[in-house]
C-alpha cells in the first residue's frame, strides 16, 4: 500500500525529492520501538507509508493541507520517545520534525523561541550560558522540549520554576486542517512571543490541557518558553562516559538527602519547604531508583536489589532536596539553616549525598531507568496536592500487589513524588517495571486499566487522561469530559487525520487486545457530534 | 581459530533499542547548543532514520527476521557511515546494548549475502590482495619512506608497524615516527615486507578477505619475535588490538603481544624524563580525538555466556563503552609542548565528531567523508584554534584536503609532526 500519488507528488513538490521518501527501508527504520515494549499500546504502532521532512512553517502548512485534501492520515514526530509519535494506522505520513531545529533566545526578555527539533539538552545550555535557566524532562535532556511543553512537563525544578503550561509564552501551530493559529502576543505581532495569554480565551488550554494530545491536534511549529534567572556560577562538565555529570558550584548549589522516620513526616517537610518559601526542589524519589542509579550493570542491579527487604523499603523515606543561592551565597546559607531547623524537628536524618547533577538540571536521561528490566510504563502521572499524591501512590502499591509478579516486585513504594509550586501542588507518578519476555507480560496492561478503575473508585484523579479510553474515564471525570474533548476535537480535525485514532486510542488499544476486556459503555464520536 | 561475531548475535540489542537517541546527540553533558550538538555524522548529513544506528537497527531486524530485503536504499544506510562509533558509546552511557557490533555485523552481512562489498571497497581489497596496500602502489615501494638516518634494527622487541599511509601517501609522518623513537633511544624493527594491516577490509563487511590479512600480518609478527607493536596510525591501532582478538574469539589481553600508539609512548617518556621538548611551537591548537585512537580502541574483551530474566548475562559482561580510550596522553603531550595553547572542541573524547574518512566512507563517498570533515574544522574555528592536530594519518589527510577545498584558514598536523618539531629531531614540520 502506499499513499495516494497525487498527493505524494504534491508533497514531494513542497519539500524536494530529497526530503521525502516511500522507500520501505526507511518507513521501517520509523518504527517507533519504545520502553513500553510488549504493551498493547506498542502492538497496535506500525512503520508509516511515507516519510516528509520539512524545514520551515510554511512547509508544515502545506503538507498538512495536502493531507487534508487527500484525506491522507499523519503523525508528528520530533524526538520519538513516545509510542505515540508511531503511525497506528495504516497509510500514514509521518512527518519528521527533526529538521526544524531552530533556536533563539531573547536575552533582554528572557525566553526562547524553539522549533520541534530542538532537545532540552541544547536548550538548557544555551540558557545556563546566560545565568538562566528552565526546567528539563525527568524523561530526557534529547526530548523535544516543544513535544514535552505541549504534552508533559514534570520535572522537581517545577517547584521553583512553576508549571510548564505557566511558562509557555508565543505559540506558533499549524492546526489540523493546516490554518495557523498565533496564540498570545504573536496574535498581534508576529515576531513577539513575549507572553502567552489570550487573545481573549487562553487557548493554550485547548492546546495542551494537564496533559496534551500526543500529536492529534496538528503540529506546534514554533513555541516560546519563558527562562528563568539561575546563579552566576558555571556547572563544570566532568567524566568520560557512562560516568558524566556536571559538578555544582558548591558555594551556590546543593543537594540534601534527608531520611523521615515516616511518611506523613516526609509529606508534612515537603509543605514546611513550601511554607517557609525555601529550595528549589524537593522530591521522593522510589528506592528501586536509587539501585539503579548505584548498579554498574544489570546483573548488578538484580545482585543488589535481590537482597532488599520489605521492612527496608517501608522504612526509607528520603527527601531529595536542591538548595540554589540563586541571589547570592547569604541565600543559600539561609535557606540551608531553615532546612536544617525543619528536619531537626520533624527528625530526618542527613544522608550524604553527591555534589553533582546526577539528574534534573540537565543531567536528565530515563533511558536507563527501564533497562534493569527491559520494559517498563509509568501507569499514573498526576498534579493534584502533595496530601492527594501520597494517598494516591499508596492505593496504587496496594493495587500493585495483584500483578506481582509478573511486575517487579518493589514492596509497596508509593512511586515518586515530589512537591510543585513551592507546595501548592504535587506531581506524583508511578512506575512499573517487568520483563518484556515474561509469558503474563500482559499483565502490565491490566494493571493499568485497574488503575483507572480504582482513580474512579477512589476519587483519585489522573493527568494521564490523553492515554486513558476516554469512554471509561470521561464519564467519571467530567462527568461530559469526553463530550467536550470530542467536540473540540471534531470542531478542529473533523476528518480525524492528525495522528488518529486521536482521542480513542487507547479504547482501539483494548478493542484489540487479547487480555483486556471492556466492561464499560461505549458511545459513538460521531454521535456526540 | 577464527570466530568473527554475526548479526544474529545482535538481535537481542537491535529488539531493545528504543530509539531514545543516545546515539545521535552529543552527552547533554557537553552538549554547547544546538550547533555542534550532533555526534553522528550520518544522521546530521543524511537526515532520515536509517542513517542512524537506531535506524540501521530496525532494518538489520527486519532483515533478519525476514521482513525486508535488500535493496540500493538498504545497502545505501549500511555504508554511509564511518563507523565512528559515536552511537555505540552514546548508547552506552545509559544502556548493555552493542550498536556499534550490530553496524559491523550488518555490513558482514551484506557482503555474505552477496549484497556488498561497494565497487569502491572491492577494488581497495583486490588492491591489498594484489599488492599488499589499499592504495595498489608496488609492494616494493612500500619501504621508500626509510630515509637514511632512520636505522630500524634487525631484531628488536619492538616493531614498528608501519601502515599503509604512512608508507606511501604520508611518508613524512612514518619518519617523524622513527626519529621520535631513535631520539628517544628506543631499538625498533620492521617488519620486512609488511602489509596492510586489514582494517579497510573489516570495516567495509569484508571479514574472510580480512582474517586473511589478519592470519598473515600475526604470523609475520610471531616470526619476528617482537611482542611490542607501535604504530603512528589510529586505524591500524584499533585492527592490531581490538578486530584481531575480536575476530580470533580472544580478549586482547590473550594475544601475546602489546600494541602501543607513539603517543602512549611519547606520553610515558616524556613522564619519565626520558624526552624532553625544548623547540617551542608557538600556535593555538586543538586536538581531534580519531575515534579509532580514542573511544573505539579500549582492549577486545572476549565473552561468551547466556541471557536469561530480565535480560541478565551469565556470566556478567564488561561491555567496551569508550571510557577507557587514549584520550589524556595526547592532550598531555601537546600542552608540554613550549609555546602551544590548546583549546578543547566542543565534541571531545568519547563524543568526538569523526573526521570523516573511517568505515570506508572516503574510500566510497567523499562527498560525505569532506562534508564531515568540514563540519569538524568549523569547529575547530569556532574555539578559536589555528590548526588541528589528531594522530591518525587518515585524519590529518580528509582535514587537509577539506581545508584545500574549503575556506577555513587551518592548518592540520599530526601529532608526530608537532613531537618531532618539539624535540628537534628532523622530519617535524610546521
Ligand atoms: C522513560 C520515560 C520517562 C519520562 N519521564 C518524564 C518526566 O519525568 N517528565 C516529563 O515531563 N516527561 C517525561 N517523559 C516524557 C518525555 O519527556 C516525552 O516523551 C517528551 O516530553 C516528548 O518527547 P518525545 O520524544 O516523546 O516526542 P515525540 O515522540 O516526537 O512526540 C510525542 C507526541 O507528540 C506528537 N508530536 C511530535 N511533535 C509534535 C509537534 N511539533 N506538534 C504537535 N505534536 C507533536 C507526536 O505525534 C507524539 O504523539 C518520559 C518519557 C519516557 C519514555
Ligand atoms: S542505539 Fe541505543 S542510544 Fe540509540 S536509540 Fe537505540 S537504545 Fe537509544
Ligand atoms: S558509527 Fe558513527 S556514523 Fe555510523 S551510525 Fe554510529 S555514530 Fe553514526
Amino acid at each position: 500500500m502506499s499513499i495516494a500519488r497525487e498527493a505524494y507528488r504534491a508533497l514531494e513538490s513542497i519539500v524536494g525529492p530529497e526530503h521525502i521518501s516511500e522507500d520501505p527501508v526507511t518507513c521501517r527504520a520509523y518504527r517507533t520501538k519504545s520502553y513500553r515494549r510488549e504493551t498493547a499500546y506498542e502492538t497496535i504502532c506500525m512503520a508509516p507509508e511515507c516519510v516528509v521532512m520539512p524545514k520551515t512553517t510554511d512547509e508544515v502548512q502545506r503538507i498538512v493541507k495536502v493531507c487534508n485534501r487527500y484525506k491522507v492520515p499523519y503523525t508528528p514526530t520530533s524526538t520519538y520517545w513516545y509510542a505515540t509519535s508511531s503511525p497506528k494506522k495504516p497509510n500514514e505520513l509521518m512527518i519528521d520534525l527533526k529538521r526544524m531545529n531552530k533556536l533563539e533566545i531573547n536575552d533582554k526578555h528572557m525566553y526562547a523561541i524553539v522549533e520541534s527539533g530542538v532537545v532540552y539538552g541544547q536548550l538548557q545550555q544555551e540558557a545556563l550560558d546566560r545565568g538562566l535557566y528552565t526546567m528539563v524532562s525527568g524523561g530526557g535532556s534529547q526530548v523535544s522540549v516543544i513535544c514535552n511543553h505541549i504534552n508533559q512537563g514534570w520535572s522537581p525544578l517545577n517547584y521553583r520554576t512553576g508549571l510548564i503550561g505557566r511558562r509557555t509564552l508565543g505559540i506558533e501551530w499549524v492546526l489540523p486542517d493546516g490554518e495557523i493559529l498565533r496564540l498570545g502576543s504573536l496574535a498581534l505581532n508576529e515576531d513577539d512571543y513575549s507572553w502567552g495569554e489570550g487573545i481573549g480565551p487562553d487557548l493554550r488550554g485547548i492546546l495542551r490541557g494537564a496533559s496534551g494530545w500526543m500529536g492529534a491536534m496538528g503540529i506546534v511549529t514554533r513555541l516560546a518558553t519563558k527562562l528563568i534567572p539561575f546563579q552566576p556560577e558555571r556547572l563544570e562538565p566532568t567524566g568520560i562516559s557512562p560516568d558524566t555529570t556536571l559538578m555544582l558550584p558548591q558555594n551556590r548549589i546543593r543537594w540534601y538527602n534527608f531520611n523521615l522516620p515516616n511518611r506523613e513526616s516526609l509529606e508534612r517537610a515537603m509543605y514546611e519547604l513550601g511554607w517557609h518559601e525555601i529550595a528549589a526542589a524537593a522530591t521522593k524519589v522510589p528506592v528501586l531508583w536509587r539501585y539503579i542509579a548505584r548498579a554498574k550493570s544489570k546483573e548488578d542491579f538484580w545482585r543488589l536489589w535481590s537482597q532488599v527487604t520489605p521492612e527496608e523499603i517501608a522504612s526509607t523515606h528520603i527527601l531529595r532536596i536542591l538548595v540554589v543561592g540563586y541571589t547570592s551565597e547569604e541565600q543559600l546559607d539561609y535557606e540551608e539553616r531553615v532546612l536544617m531547623d525543619i528536619m531537626e524537628r520533624l527528625g530526618g536524618e542527613f544522608r550524604r549525598t553527591k555534589p553533582s547533577d546526577e539528574s534534573w538540571i540537565k543531567n536528565a536521561d530515563s533511558a536507563g531507568m527501564w533497562w534493569m528490566t527491559g520494559g517498563y510504563v509509568s501507569i499514573e502521572y498526576v498534579i493534584e496536592t502533595i496530601q492527594h499524591g501520597v494517598k494516591q501512590g499508596v492505593a496504587i502499591a496496594d493495587l500493585k500487589k495483584k500483578f506481582v509478579p509478573p511486575l517487579v516486585n518493589d514492596f509497596g513504594d508509593p512511586g515518586w513524588f515530589q512537591a510543585v509550586e513551592l507546595g501548592h501542588g504535587d506531581y506524583s507518578e508511578f512506575l512499573t517495571y517487568w520483563d518484556p519476555d515474561d509469558k503474563e507480560y500482559y499483565k502490565a496492561d491490566q494493571m493499568y486499566l485497574e488503575t483507572m478503575k480504582l482513580n474512579i473508585d477512589k476519587g483519585f484523579y489522573s493527568s494521564f487522561l490523553n492515554a486513558q479510553p476516554i469512554w471509561l474515564t470521561g464519564p467519571a471525570f467530567g462527568p461530559n469530559y469526553h463530550l467536550w474533548q470530542i467536540r473540540v476535537k471534531k470542531a478542529f480535525d473533523s476528518d480525524n487525520l492528525s495522528n488518529p485514532p486521536g482521542l480513542e486510542c487507547y479504547d482501539e488499544i483494548v478493542e484489540r487486545s487479547d487480555h483486556l476486556t471492556r466492561d464499560w459503555e461505549k458511545g459513538s464520536m460521531e454521535e456526540v457530534v | 581459530m577464527v570466530n568473527p561475531p554475526k548479526l544474529e548475535q545482535y538481535q537481542y540489542d537491535m529488539e531493545r533499542c528504543i530509539h531514545c537517541g543516545g546515539c545521535r546527540w552529543v552527552d547533554h553533558i557537553y552538549t554547547p547548543g544546538v550547533r555542534f550538538g550532533v555526534k553522528c555524522p550520518s544522521i546530521a548529513r543524511f537526515e532520515f532514520d536509517e542513517y542512524a544506528a537506531y535506524g540501521r537497527e530496525e532494518i538489520g531486524l527486519a532483515l533478519l527476521k525476514g521482513e525486508l530485503d535488500y535493496s540500493p536504499r538498504f545497502i545505501d544506510a549500511v555504508f554511509q557511515c564511518q563507523l565512528c562509533g559515536a552511537c555505540d558509546a552514546g548508547c552506552k552511557r545509559n544502556l548493555d546494548l552493542e550498536p556499534l557490533l550490530t553496524l559491523e555485523t550488518l555490513r558482514a552481512r551484506c557482503v555474505a549475502d552477496g549484497q556488498g562489498p561497494l565497487p569502491a571497497h572491492k577494488k581497495v581489497a583486490d588492491n591489498i590482495a594484489k599488492t599488499h596496500n589499499r592504495y595498489g602502489s608496488p609492494h616494493k615501494n612500500r619501504p621508500q619512506w626509510l630515509a637514511d638516518d632512520i636505522k630500524p634494527a634487525a631484531k628488536a622487541d619492538m616493531l614498528y608497524f608501519v601502515g599503509c599511509a604512512s608508507s606511501y601517501t604520508a611518508t613524512s609522518l612514518a619518519q617523524a615516527t622513527a626519529r621520535i623513537l631513535q631520539a628517544s633511544g628506543a631499538e625498533f624493527m620492521l617488519l620486512g615486507g609488511e602489509e596492510c594491516c586489514g582494517y579497510p577490509l573489516y570495516a567495509t563487511g569484508q571479514v574472510d578477505a580480512f582474517i586473511k590479512q589478519m592470519e598473515r600480518n600475526l604470523e609475520a609478527l610471531k616470526k619476528s619475535g617482537a611482542s611490542t607493536v607501535i604504530v603512528n596510525c589510529a586505524e591500524c591501532y584499533k585492527t592490531w588490538r581490538v578486530d584481531y582478538p575480536k575476530v580470533l574469539g580472544k580478549s586482547t589481553a590473550d594475544m601475546g603481544f602489546t600494541v602501543m600508539h607513539i603517543v602512549e609512548y611519547v606520553d610515558q617518556q616524556l613522564k619519565d624524563g626520558k624526552i624532553k621538548f625544548k623547540n617551542p611551537v608557538e600556535m593555538k591548537l586543538t586536538y581531534h580525538d580519531s575515534c579509532n585512537l580514542g573511544r573505539l580502541s579500549e582492549p577486545s574483551i572476549y565473552w561468551e555466556g547466556t541471557r536469561g530474566k530480565y535480560g541478565c548475562l551469565e556470566p556478567s559482561k564488561e561491555y567496551r563503552r569508550g571510557t577507557y580510550g587514549i584520550y589524556q596522553p595526547p592532550r598531555d603531550i601537546l600542552a608540554a609542548i613550549p609555546g602551544v595553547e590548546l583549546v578543547e572542541m566542543y565534541r571531545h573524547h568519547e563524543n568526538t565528531w569523526c573526521c570523516g574518512a573511517g568505515g570506508g566512507v572516503r574510500d566510497a563517498n567523499k562527498d560525505f567523508a569532506l562534508w564531515t570533515a568540514q563540519d569538524r574544522l568549523e569547529e575547530a574555528q569556532d574555539v578559536g584554534a589555528e590548526a588541528i592536530v589528531s594522530a591518525c594519518p587518515y585524519c590529518k589527510e580528509n582535514f587537509s584536503e577539506a581545508i584545500k577545498n574549503g575556506k577555513e584558514k587551518l592548518k592540520a598536523y599530526d601529532i608526530v609532526e608537532l613531537i618531532a618539531q618539539a624535540m628537534k629531531v628532523r622530519g617535524g614540520k610546521r
